[in-house]
């Protein structure tokens, strides 16, 4: 197999999405094949399943002739794209013929190059198209139509029809005469697009593409992640590849949602040791979501759509809010958070959803579904924006990666904020509390406590994300609570005390909430977080039993 | 008197105007039963301080009955019941209250 493909050994989970791909394009050969562009996140792998679906048709049939193309940004004037596309094509076709490998790699031949191969091969239909080629040469727009309709008019003189896989497709925006972008010249894929003895299938930004004046005509097929199953064992066999020992870490595996680049990306760094451990996986991670080629790929996106640090400051602070809000925004909502104007909010959101950050509809955006994608967004957004040193961010990323004590029971909640929600959250405490056999005096406590917390949650509550998080966890030994909402700091982050001087505290009885608390519970944190900021409610269960025990050997 | 529920600033201002009610009809014994006191949040809790304020201005004695513990902690922290009696139940307070009032007579 050409093209850096994988083995098909080591090619998980995507059987499915490859026979459909193959029924599709071998469909030609009864004139019924449709175009289609294939869609999904970065690093999902759609371009290995492009290479797999070209080594299927190259190798195992004799009806359809595949031609893969990866579009190349250094080459996209007109006359440099239409003379690489056709050579291409011509030399893929003719290796077709004799499943001759040798020919895909004649990079860099001239037309003189071609045509001598073309005679050798006493290719007529070969020798018609380029001569139409030389004959137009003098047009870039005219050459680059004879090129794009090269596997047509191939499949027209010979019969033999063509499937035409065409990787980073949406860099053919940037398609250009002279110093001018020309959305003309992309248009010309239109028509053999449509022809049903060439199909096309297409991949590259599918939010781009579909902008582009081709998109009618193609059938969208969406590249889902891999399964557990899957992403196991193509862990499984980066291990292999890298003669490591051990298994990765589920809670790791689960964190990169089945995305095999970012996959690869982890299990690649964290083979570097011999027998990576969990910290090893989850130091890798880190790592890759820091620095590495993983989170590379992200920023380069990021700075192809937003080169300036001015957009990108504002890009970056809009992904964040966005992937930290759980509903759709509107660009007017965007705007007034963000205090900016009606079209730089527009223009900014459209932008993000283009390069893959967030996903765009009906006129509102929202976060598309990739933790690790949010992690990026995080970390890039913290150390940029906030000033946070990539060590503190670092050992974050370590600590939330960290598995979940088995047995630990885990109760989420979210409240409106509404009078007495807070007496939600307690009520539900109280069965939690029955359900799990806990002490009662101890979720009595913690109810007290929990009550004081989301009172300052609605208290301090702001933007327009009117919300509280509740969290309940218990593993027996502990409970823990965690209140989280879009509120400002109500805290002294050093000493943990109420702010002094806050409107909220001067009211009847407030600025015993914290006090009460930190009685009540055997740990209070304050943590600002991506929402706004949580507190963190912390009640020993041993150590409550273990006093109550006492207290009943006292009385007796 | 019998506070229910959830002693927030609405319930526990309730119980404030009738205690002032009482008080200023020249009430000199008020008993709060706390046994139908679900929760208390510590906006009611400030409330109650105005009450014990009001009772000690009054010249009157002001005892909570019926207190969960947790609820007891709650007012100890906020230093209120060093000014306030508390017992077991109702019986137990309106002893107390009643021998008070034969020794003050």
């Amino acid at each position: 197999m050409s093209f850096s493909a994988l083995p098909e050994t080591d090619f998980f989970g995507r059987g499915e999405e490859l026979a459909g791909l193959s029924r599709r394009v071998l469909r030609a050969d009864k004139d019924v094949a449709q175009s289609a562009v294939l869609s999904g996140p970065l690093g999902i792998g759609k371009t290995e399943l492009l290479k797999q679906l070209f080594g299927y048709l190259f190798w195992r049939q004799d009806r359809v002739v595949p031609f893969y193309y990866t579009v190349n940004s250094a080459l996209l004037s007109a006359a440099a794209f239409s003379k690489d596309y056709l050579t291409r094509y011509l030399c893929q076709r003719l290796a077709f013929e004799k499943k001759e490998q040798s020919l895909f790699y004649l990079e860099g031949l001239s037309i003189d190059g071609l045509s001598a191969l073309v005679e050798e091969r006493e290719a007529v239909w070969a020798r018609e198209i380029l001569d139409r080629f030389i004959r137009s040469s003098g047009d870039p727009l005219d050459a680059m139509r004879v090129a794009v309709s090269a596997p047509y008019q191939s499949a027209l003189a010979t019969g033999m029809p063509a499937a035409v896989l065409i990787d980073e497709f949406h860099r053919l925006k940037d398609l250009h005469i002279g110093d001018t972008r020309d959305p003309r010249l992309v248009s010309l894929f239109e028509a053999p697009m449509s022809f049903r003895k060439t199909p096309h299938i297409i991949t590259g930004s599918a939010a781009e593409i579909h902008e582009m004046p081709v998109s009618r005509g193609l059938e969208r097929v969406s590249v889902p992640p891999l399964g557990p199953e899957d992403a196991a064992s193509r862990a499984l066999s980066l291990f292999r590849a890298s003669e490591a020992g051990g298994t990765a870490p589920l809670h790791v595996l689960s964190r990169l949602g089945g995305n095999p680049f970012y996959i690869a990306c982890v299990l690649r760094r964290a083979c570097e040791k011999k027998d990576p451990s969990e910290i090893d996986f989850r130091k890798a991670y880190a790592r890759e979501v820091l620095e590495g080629p993983l989170a590379l790929s992200w920023s380069s996106v990021l700075k192809s759509h937003f080169p300036g640090p001015g957009l990108r400051r504002i890009a970056l602070t809009l992904a964040h809010k966005i992937h930290h809000t759980n509903e759709p925004l509107s660009c007017q909502r965007i705007a007034k958070s963000l205090s900016l104007t009606d079209d730089q909010a527009e223009a900014t959101a459209h932008a993000l959803h283009l390069a893959g950050f967030v996903r765009g509809e009906f006129g509102v955006f929202r976060a598309v579904e990739d933790g690790v994608l949010r992690d990026v967004i995080d970390f890039l957004y913290r150390r940029e924006l906030l000033g946070k040193s990539s060590h503190d961010l670092e050992e974050e990323l370590l600590n939330n990666l960290l598995p979940e004590k088995e047995g630990v029971v885990r109760f989420d909640m979210i409240l409106p904020m509404v009078k007495e929600a807070e007496l939600v959250a307690a009520q539900c405490l109280d069965q939690i509390g029955k359900n799990l056999n806990l002490n009662q005096d101890a979720v009595g406590q913690l109810q007290i406590a929990v009550i004081e917390a989301c009172i300052n949650a609605i208290e301090h509550g702001k933007g327009t994300e009117k919300k509280i998080y509740v969290s309940v966890a218990s593993d027996g030994d502990r409970l823990e609570v965690s209140i989280e909402s879009a509120g400002r700091e109500f805290v002294v982050q050093e000493s943990g005390e109420p702010f002094g001087d806050r409107e909220g505290i001067k009211a009847p009885g407030r600025g015993w909430g914290i006090k009460l608390m930190k009685r009540f519970v055997d740990e209070v944190r304050f943590e600002k977080t991506a929402r706004g900021m949580k507190t963190v409610l912390v009640k020993n269960l041993a150590k409550t039993a273990g006093v109550q025990k006492e207290d009943r050997t006292g009385r007796e | 008197m019998m506070p229910r529920g959830y002693i927030n600033d609405l319930g526990a201002e309730r119980l404030e105007q009738t205690s002032e009610q009482f008080l200023g009809k020249g009430t000199k014994k008020l008993v709060v039963n706390f046994t139908d006191v679900q929760y208390i949040n510590t906006i009611g809790v400030s409330i109650f301080t105005g009450i014990v304020q009001k009772a000690l201005d009054y010249n009157s004695q002001l005892c909570f009955t019926n207190m969960k513990k947790v609820h007891r902690e709650v007012f100890e922290m906020v230093g209120l019941i060093k000014h306030v009696k508390v017992f077991k139940d109702e019986e137990a307070a309106l002893t107390y209250l009643n021998e008070r009032g034969r020794h003050d007579e």
